[in-house]
């Protein structure tokens, strides 16, 4: 190749210029319009309904019951591949997607987020059930569950089985 | 933040069983575009010449002897860097039974094995992008401030009682 092949070389690279980005030291504008990246959750939306849990192919939302009177609903980050099949099936649309890919960290625990419900509670056996969010939206959509929402599923049914057995002349309690 | 983590990193590239997107994109990082290594960052042939691992995939059963062989043979004080969300929590095979489930379980096995790793960085995506990746070099020399914290938030309930 010798000198003049050099030379080639320099011409090519005066052409083509700095082609490194400056990020991290300059900000630039990295993500396209319809980049995935970290979810987040409005808190006066959402009401715990899991339907998101249900839809996450890795299992990054969890719904966890304390035993205390509330629910948990968690967000592991770490485990989380952005492909906002939770954003598509909550219905209250309490989840939008952020354009955030910085994410990187040397705790995981800076990797959770949680949205913690209370629990609604039963008025026949004062177990708890469902959510109280989860109970006010119900209600607001179809008024006439007003009636018979307070009680948990388990009662609901129990009361729906002692009224078909005195239909049939069953047993009495 | 150590002294010794603001020199330059040779890092080993450490497949645990990853899909090799993510380690498509660490060579995407390599590349001029993005240009590791102007932070010092070279990659190395060998555990033994690396300051840091950059682990990906979710550690699979077959790997995870030569994963410990592999860390155990990384001087100190090492650095573990796991990227992708296999890495980081198991991905989406964080419940297979034929991996591990990621560098927490991985953590938990070297400690009984007392093997010591005295840094670790999480870095979550999948997979992982480059400025992702450049972003934690930064944030392991110090160049840029951290921005993810954990976050609590309460329910609001619209009815009282
Ligand atoms: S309301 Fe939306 S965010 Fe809340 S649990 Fe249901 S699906 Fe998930
Ligand atoms: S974006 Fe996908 S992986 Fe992440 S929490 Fe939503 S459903 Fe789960
Ligand atoms: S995090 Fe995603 S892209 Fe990376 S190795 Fe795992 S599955 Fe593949």
């Amino acid at each position: 190749m010798g000198k003049l092949g050099f030379i080639k070389i320099l011409v090519i690279a005066g052409e083509a210029g700095r082609v490194t980005r400056r990020y991290p030291f300059k900000p630039e504008t990295l993500v396209s319009e319809d980049f995935r990246g970290r979810i987040e959750f409005d808190e006066t939306k959402c009401i715990g309904c899991g339907a998101c849990v249900n839809a996450c192919p890795p299992n990054a939302l969890e719904l966890v019951d304390k035993g205390d009177g509330t629910l948990l609903l968690k967000y592991f980050i770490g485990r989380c591949i952005f492909c906002w099949r939770c954003i598509d099936v909550c219905p209250t649309g309490a989840i939008t997607g952020t354009r955030d890919f910085e994410l990187a960290t040397n705790d995981v625990s800076d990797l959770y987020e949680v949205v913690v419900h209370e629990r609604a509670e039963c008025s026949e056996c004062g177990g708890k059930y469902s959510t109280i969010r989860q109970k006010e939206y119900v209600v607001e959509a179809v008024p006439i569950t007003e009636s018979y929402i307070d009680k948990c599923p388990d009662c609901r049914k129990n009361k729906l089985l002692r009224a078909l057995e005195r239909r049939r002349g069953g047993v009495y309690e | 933040m150590s002294k010794f983590l603001k020199k330059s990193i040779w890092v080993f590239h450490l497949n645990t069983g990853s899909c090799n997107a993510c380690d498509i994109e660490i060579l995407d990082v390599l590349t001029p575009y993005f240009d590791a290594e102007r932070f010092g960052v070279k990659l190395v042939a060998s555990p033994r010449h690396a300051d840091a691992l950059l682990m990906t995939g979710p550690v699979t059963l077959e790997a995870l002897p030569k994963v410990i062989n592999a860390i155990e043979a990384t001087p100190r004080p090492r650095i573990l860097i796991a990227m992708g969300s296999c890495s980081v929590g198991g991905g989406i095979w964080h419940d297979t039974y034929s991996t591990i489930g990621g560098v927490r379980e991985l953590l938990k096995i070297l400690k009984e094995r007392e093997i010591e790793v005295d840094h670790v960085y999480y870095i979550p995506g999948c997979p992982i992008r480059p400025e992702a990746i450049i972003y934690a070099i930064g944030l392991i020399k110090g160049l840029v401030e951290k921005k993810i914290s954990s976050k609590v938030k309460k329910a609001v309930r619209r009815t009282s009682g």
